[in-house]
């Protein structure tokens, strides 16, 4: 058979593989590594991101408060000054005690960012550093003190002078100092923006690097999957040839057994019941006119015959031997009346097209179809008609069975063996067949087959 | 169907139908009420004929960006409040009119007269602000006038007329740039002392200047002046006062203080001071009960912006607006920093203002007077601030700014929720105009509160609260004996109905201006209160209970207490 001659796997497709190779170790080997790849750059980004905010928290924002607390205290020994100034302009109709509030106000707030900017000082500061600052300004309050003890003794005069010789010499040294460091936290400041730059470069390179081996991942478990599934697939057709292979098998056989015992059937105990008759009908001519004897001897021979017209029935509907002999068309043109008187269905059958030879065997195997779909009609459909058009088209042989009963929708969704066998002999023939709803509803079947399959003189 | 239920029926349609539209307009009709009041400007039919001179003759003195207030007084003590309203001039070598304040008598039945010169107080100053008390006990409020040069002290002689006492008095002699005053009694020996704002060293010789462009003069910022210490004058109790700004720790140079009020901010008994500065940190002086101050502001959380910037300090007043016992404060300040509200949250201040709702509402305001007071007299208070810009030409610079502005009036819900309902009140009260001092009394004596409002070079205006709803109130004058006679550090409680509300009587607060001393309470609808609580300056204390609503009540230190008629 041609469906037998071709290559069961298409070119380039393995073998499948043994069935208990599975798929899903494969795969789960690369769902494993794919998810160890993620948590693997999770834990990476997680580290670079409390690196980064390690880096923000202990040195950009104490930076940043620290140089708030220094702005304040800038703030702070700015308004020193404006108030020296002021005591210096002597425009005021108060003593120079009268400032010793304000600057009890400015040196509280000056402690207390003193205390507040010692806890957030940099790690860069030297000790030196914080130590000069811390001496000078106790220095510089010194000289307050100092100051408002001769304003005090009413020395105003000679506390203006400690104010200009000393108080605002050491206030401008103290603004120096704390510029300078402000400008050292601003230089902390830019260093660490670099770094953080650094950080946010690394990253992103680290998640090009991830993200090439997460598509490479997403790669791998495609192929194997596609793999996985042609060859499932594969597999697939393979059972299906040998199921189809295993069906046209039972068919062959069925028909050759049906064949065997039609022809027993018709040759043998045709024959025998027909010597039967001929020597019934001898015996009966010797027995006197009118006897009983002859009376029973034509009963008996008329029960031979009966039996002898069953037998050929039987024969006929097993394996129709018209096929053989008289071919298709002619064998369904005796078959349809039939198949009305015994089942009391009214079949209008048309036939088209210019006829051709069909091969026995092809004819055959549309006769089942023919002779199912009718006993379905008959069985199933519940319709009283039935309409059978048989055409010899230039390509192909088309046999149509339509009735206008229940159809399928209204049968057991259950596929019945019958309808299985039609669709195995239509491939057995290269044919195709379809089953679909008319119009009017009911069933109808459209087998088609390419002529050069069944065609006795085109086959190979 | 009434027109609630007709509402009512819209929004749980619109809730059940989830149309969009028709829930917005429910909702925006739910959130929406009536305020309860009107205000009517009855400047004119009141009489009062005023024009604000501020000098300005394009020379772009600072002084003439900042106004002056206003007061309302009973300088006759007849019971009705009169209004005093204070003016510039011109300046010198620019003379062109002559302007001076202003005396209103009240007439008793909505009007006033102008008695400027029959009271003696027709004298031309560069006037800024105003504080009235009765600094000599005798019963009559006398006036001090804060001015760009002297300021100056009235006393009321008790027949109508005043007297510049200003150099017996020994404030004479002393030449700044005033802008808000109170009297009080800081150190409660019963005679009221002088506290005076003064807001940076300027005069016109050292005039600085300033420009916008680099050709034309422009008015300068503060920050281009020194700053100037705020001044306090004890009273001796013979008619003088002693300059002790320097020995109470008050003296601070670097000040530039345009708005004062006072509290009890540690619940002492004792009154402190809150000062607004104009970009200068606020200042909050404690009192240590021995006639020294100490500034508490920062660690109080009032000297700053929540973000801790120094905010233009403009107006500030002081009242427990939440009726928790507890004073909170409010202060305006430049457009875009929003009017500061601040509640007490045990010993620090919190700025509520823009959870309040007060924040965003007056984001593009420039604030300067304002007042906590009982509109609608519903028992919560209300919020009024009078706004206006410094500059003519904003709006060249900033689009959504304007020289004039609509003044502010939000009203308070009970929950700490504040809603300006300034457009709701009336036809004229939401115009723009160049608002500066702001004050209140109940000039026509029907138990609410209505506004006084001055604006800069311009009119002033007198808005009578009508309102619509029948809310009660009750009144309180106080005359205190041992205490200073107008009773001001006076704290007053009264509880009504599950309702408790604190009021102290007191001089300034606002921005130059003063309110009436007698002390307001809304009831709504409760016809009377179960008590009243009066702890006086002095420190006793006397309750009365069981009061009628409806009237006003003269308590007398001591001596008990009794009704007037009506208001």
């Amino acid at each position: 058979m041609t469906r037998l001659g071709r290559p069961l796997y298409p070119r380039g497709v393995p073998r499948p593989p043994s069935p208990e190779r599975s798929p899903t170790l494969g795969l789960l080997l690369g769902l494993i590594v794919t998810l160890a790849a993620v948590v693997a750059y999770s834990a990476y980004i997680t580290w670079q991101v409390a690196g980064l905010r390690k880096l923000q928290a202990e040195l950009i924002d104490r930076n940043r408060k620290d140089s708030l607390q220094l702005l304040r205290i800038q703030n702070d020994l700015n308004l020193l000054a404006v108030a020296m100034r002021d005591m210096i302009d002597n425009d005021e109709p108060y003593p120079l005690t009268a400032w010793s509030a304000q600057f009890k106000r400015i040196r509280t707030d000056l402690d207390d960012a003193m205390r507040l900017e010692a806890g957030l000082a940099p790690t860069s500061r030297t000790l030196e550093q914080s130590a000069s600052l811390s001496s000078s300004l106790t220095q510089f309050w010194g000289a307050v003190d100092r100051v408002f003890e001769l304003a005090g003794s009413g020395q105003d005069k000679s506390a203006r002078e400690q104010i200009q010789l000393s108080l605002q010499a050491r206030q401008a040294a103290l603004n120096t100092t704390v510029a300078r460091l402000l400008v050292q936290n601003s230089e902390n400041e830019e260093q660490a923006a670099a770094r953080i730059v650094q950080i946010y470069d690394r990253v992103q390179r680290q998640a090009y690097v991830f993200l090439a081996a997460t598509l490479a991942a997403i790669l791998l478990t495609g192929f194997s999957m596609i793999r996985w599934n042609r060859q499932l697939f594969a597999r697939m057709a393979e059972l299906s040839e040998r199921r189809s292979e295993l069906a046209q098998k039972l068919i062959a056989t069925q028909e050759s057994t049906l064949r065997y015992i039609s022809r027993e059937l018709h040759d043998e105990f045709g024959q025998i019941l027909t010597a039967m008759g001929s020597m019934l009908g001898r015996a009966g001519v010797h027995a006197p006119e009118g006897s009983s004897l002859r009376t029973d001897l034509q009963e008996v021979r008329q029960i031979a015959q009966d039996t002898l017209d069953r037998v050929r029935s039987l024969s006929q509907a097993l394996h129709p031997v018209m096929l053989d002999e008289v071919g298709l068309e002619s064998t369904l043109d005796w078959y349809i009346p039939t198949v009305e008187r015994q089942t009391g269905i009214a079949i209008s059958y048309e036939k088209q097209g210019q006829p051709f030879d069909v091969d026995g065997s092809a004819a055959v195997q549309v006769y089942r179809v023919l002779q199912e779909a009718l006993n379905n009609s008959a069985r199933h459909s519940g319709a009283k008609q039935a309409w059978v058009r048989l055409r010899f088209l230039p390509a192909t042989l088309e046999l149509e069975v339509e009735d206008h009963g229940v159809g399928f929708s209204g049968r057991p969704v259950r596929q019945g063996i019958g309808l299985v066998a039609m669709r195995e002999r239509s491939e057995l023939m290269g044919g195709q067949i379809v089953f679909s709803t008319p119009d009017a509803g009911g069933t109808l079947l459209h087998l088609t087959v390419p002529r050069e399959k069944v065609e006795a003189r085109g086959r190979d | 169907m009434n027109r609630r239920s007709f509402l009512g029926g819209i929004a749980g349609l619109a809730s059940v139908s989830q149309w969009p539209l028709l829930r917005a307009m429910g909702a925006a009709v739910e959130v929406t009420p009536s305020p309860g009041f009107r205000l009517v400007d009855v400047t004119s039919s009141a009489g009062i004929q005023f024009q604000h001179n501020s000098g300005a003759f394009g020379g772009k003195f600072l002084p003439e960006t900042l106004g002056s207030g206003c007061a309302f007084l009973d300088y006759d003590r007849d019971g009705w409040q009169d209004i005093l309203l204070i003016n510039g001039m011109d300046w010198p070598g620019h003379k062109q009119r002559r302007s001076t304040l202003r005396l209103y008598h009240n007439n008793r039945n909505g009007t006033f007269t102008d008695v400027t010169s029959s009271a003696g107080l027709d004298v031309e100053m560069y006037g800024m602000g105003v504080a009235v008390g009765d600094y000599d006990n005798d019963g009559f409020p006398d006036i001090l006038i804060t001015c760009v040069g002297q300021n100056r002290l009235f006393h009321n002689t008790g027949k109508g007329t005043f007297l510049d006492v200003t150099n017996a008095s020994g404030l004479g002699k002393r030449l700044g740039f005033s802008t808000s005053a109170l009297w009080f009694d800081y150190d409660r020996d019963g005679l009221l002392d002088l506290f005076v704002c003064n807001y940076v060293k300027w005069s016109p010789e050292r005039d600085v200047f300033c420009s916008l462009d680099g050709k034309h003069k422009s008015y300068c910022t503060p920050e281009a002046y020194r700053g100037e210490t705020c001044w306090l004058f004890h009273n001796r109790g013979n008619g003088t006062f002693e300059d002790v700004t320097a020995s109470s720790g008050i003296f601070d140079s670097s000040s530039k203080s345009l708005g004062i009020a006072m509290l009890d901010e540690d619940q002492s008994g004792w009154p402190d001071l809150l000062v607004a500065n104009d970009t200068q940190p606020n200042k909050l002086y404690r009192n240590l009960r021995n006639g020294t101050f100490r500034d508490a502001a920062v660690e109080a959380g009032l000297a700053f912006s929540s973000e801790g910037k120094a905010r233009a300090g403009m107006g500030v007043d002081v009242a427990d607006f939440m009726n928790s016992g507890r004073s909170g404060v409010a202060i305006t300040n430049f457009d875009n920093e929003m009017t500061g509200l601040y509640e007490c949250g045990g010993k620090t201040y919190e700025d509520v203002a823009a959870q309040a709702g007060v924040g965003l509402a007056s984001k593009n305001s420039l604030g300067f007077g304002c007042v906590f007071f009982d509109a609608n007299l519903d028992g919560w208070l209300d919020l009024a601030v009078a706004n206006g810009h410094i500059d003519e030409t904003v709006r060249n610079i900033r689009g959504n700014v304007g020289y004039a502005q609509p003044p502010l009036l939000f009203l308070n819900n009970g929950t700490g929720k504040f809603r300006d309902i300034a457009p709701e009140v009336g036809a004229g009260f939401e115009r723009p105009k160049v608002g500066r001092g702001l004050a209140y009394a109940d000039f026509d004596r029907d138990g609410d509160l209505d506004l006084l409002l001055t604006t800069n070079n311009g009119p002033a205006y007198l808005y009578r609260n009508d309102q619509l709803t029948g809310n009660h109130s009750i009144r309180f004058r106080l005359v205190g004996t041992k205490s200073n006679r107008d009773g001001i550090g006076a704290t007053v409680h009264i509880v009504s109905g599950g309702l408790s509300q604190w009021r102290m009587v007191k001089s300034g607060s606002s921005y130059l201006s003063q309110s009436e001393l007698p002390l307001t309470f809304g009831l709504e609808k409760r016809d009377r209160i179960e008590r009243v609580v009066i702890i006086w300056p002095s420190g006793g204390t006397e309750e009365f209970q069981n009061l009628a609503a409806g009237r006003c009540y003269e308590c007398t230190e001591g001596k008990g207490i009794s009704p007037l008629d009506g208001y």
